[in-house]
């Protein structure tokens, strides 16, 4: 049965139905101002005072250069239920889950209590001019992760709402993590809503916090799986748009100690963006990931996937492990791996002389061992 | 663009678009042209026409903002360069070089280009 029906699929035409699970309003502070409740509206909705033309905005700005700001890319108003038409009849979806723009800062808003009331009047809004349901307009609650009983409160507040589909935690900039004690009642409350939890950063202000998320991972297992992948991805990205590689032609770097999964996919995750974005990284003459598989070696320790050969062997051919793949145990760390290990899974997959290259051919070639 | 060349309004695959004074330079037109959606760009003193449909995911891809791109010059600094002849696709920001259609970042996504005539002062594209 199932055959037959993929074969039917050809075209978006053929779909049962097709639901946009993220598709984003562009509101603006003036748009949810008017639904700020006591005091916040009282307190802002003065019409008093100067800003100075910035300083009345809440909402964190990061100041960073985009396609967008720069008119490179268009980016649709999304601001009543004319403006998502628009968009729906290029995305052509049945049902949306509609999501916040601006708001996707709110856990970066510096005032607590702000936060809170910025989340009900977002939702206030959503609510009134944006959610029909019966033409299929959903959205999610948003929650300022500040305020987490508060959280917990307008998801009980919101839950019976036609329309409301889900929650969304703006977790680009949470301080603590979302493993915090302080979360649980919130988590409660969706559970028993049955409301599932959208997590959606902004670009802007995921690093905000990265001084206090390292304090706060008080475990070594949350450290030790993510920090090293992390930590290589940030580094290559700036050394890539800045033009290290292009700069410096002759030289070779050796990435270690990450696992090997994130690789293949930052390669391609930082091409997509680079195709759009060439005048940001303006030294480069070819695509970032042709100068990492020139220039850039990846150790194998500690390999992950082990148990999963297809998995393992096609993440490998992904980067052309073949040629940039050295084999490393990391002995006598806790989490070193055995010579054999690797080559268990290489066996059925890759030939002779590239299990040769992995396994030592190729450090002979990257390391000046005359 | 090939001025000197004197084409043959009559020739099928000789498609008259505008008089030429009728494009003002850094201006354009997109136009129909059995089917395929063109643009004729005027700038810098010269005529260039692009297909309209982004090699990338079909967006207008000469409907976007006409302007230059950031380079490094010979001191490897940024210099702003290509002062209007590049156009960026107003869905993804992805930048073509309306001289000759290349992607500036990769010769994987060109945009097709049409020689462009001049004949009595008209304006056409060769398909």
């Amino acid at each position: 049965m199932s055959s037959i029906t993929d074969q039917q699929i050809r075209s978006i035409d053929d779909l049962e139905v097709i639901i946009d699970t993220d598709f984003h309003l562009t509101e603006r502070q003036e748009d949810i101002f008017p639904y700020l409740e006591s005091p916040f509206d009282e307190l802002l909705n003065s019409q008093q005072g100067d800003d100075y033309g910035y300083l009345g905005r809440v909402y964190p700005a990061h100041g960073m250069v985009y396609s967008v700001t720069i008119g490179k890319a268009d980016s649709e108003t999304v601001r009543t239920k004319e403006d998502i038409q628009k968009g729906r009849d290029l995305v052509e979806w049945d049902k949306a889950i509609i999501t916040p723009t601006q708001n996707l800062y709110l856990g970066a808003v510096h005032h607590d209590d702000l936060a809170a009331a910025l989340a009900t009047a977002y939702n206030n809004w959503l609510l009134d001019e944006i959610l029909d349901p019966e033409n299929g307009l959903y959205g999610a609650a948003i929650v300022a992760p500040q305020k987490p009983q508060k959280a917990a409160e307008e998801v009980e507040r919101r839950a019976n709402e036609d329309g409301i589909a889900a929650v969304m935690i703006p977790s680009g900039s949470v301080d603590p993590l979302l493993g915090h004690e302080s979360y649980y009642p919130l988590y409660d409350a969706c559970e028993r809503a049955g409301l599932p939890i959208k997590m959606h950063n902004a670009a802007g202000t995921m690093m905000t916090r990265f001084p206090s998320t390292w304090q706060a991972m008080n475990r070594a297992l949350p450290v030790h799986a993510t920090s090293h992948n992390m930590m290589h991805q940030t580094n290559l990205a700036d050394m890539l748009t800045r033009g290290v590689p292009e700069r410096f032609p002759d030289l070779n770097f050796v990435i270690q100690e990450s696992g090997l999964g994130w690789y293949p996919y930052f390669m391609r995750r930082f091409d997509h963006d680079y195709m759009g974005a060439k005048w940001d990284a303006p030294m480069l003459d070819k695509r970032p990931s042709e100068y990492l598989k020139d220039q850039f070696y990846v150790t194998s320790q500690p390999v992950e996937g082990l148990d999963d050969p297809q998995y393992l062997t096609e993440t490998i051919r992904h980067f052309e492990g073949g040629d940039s793949l050295m084999f490393s145990s990391d002995y006598p760390h806790f989490d070193f791996d055995n010579t054999g290990e690797l080559l268990k899974m290489l066996r059925s997959e890759f030939t002779s002389e590239e299990i040769q290259n992995i396994y030592g051919k190729t450090a002979e070639r990257v390391y000046a061992f005359d | 663009m090939s001025e000197s060349t004197q084409p043959d309004p009559d020739q099928s695959n000789i498609h008259h678009v505008i008089a030429a004074d009728d494009i003002s330079d850094g201006e354009r037109i997109i136009v129909d042209i059995t089917g395929r959606e063109i643009a004729v760009f005027h700038s810098n003193g010269e005529f260039y026409a692009l297909s309209n449909y982004c090699t990338h995911q079909g967006g207008p891809a000469c409907e976007g903002l006409l302007s230059g791109t950031l380079d490094v010059d010979g001191d490897d600094e940024l210099a702003w360069a290509c002062d209007d002849e590049i156009v960026a696709c107003p869905w993804h920001g992805w930048e073509f070089d309306i001289t000759d259609g290349t992607h500036t970042a990769s010769d994987d996504y060109r945009l097709p280009t049409y020689d462009v005539h001049i004949l009595d002062g008209e304006l056409y594209v060769e398909l």
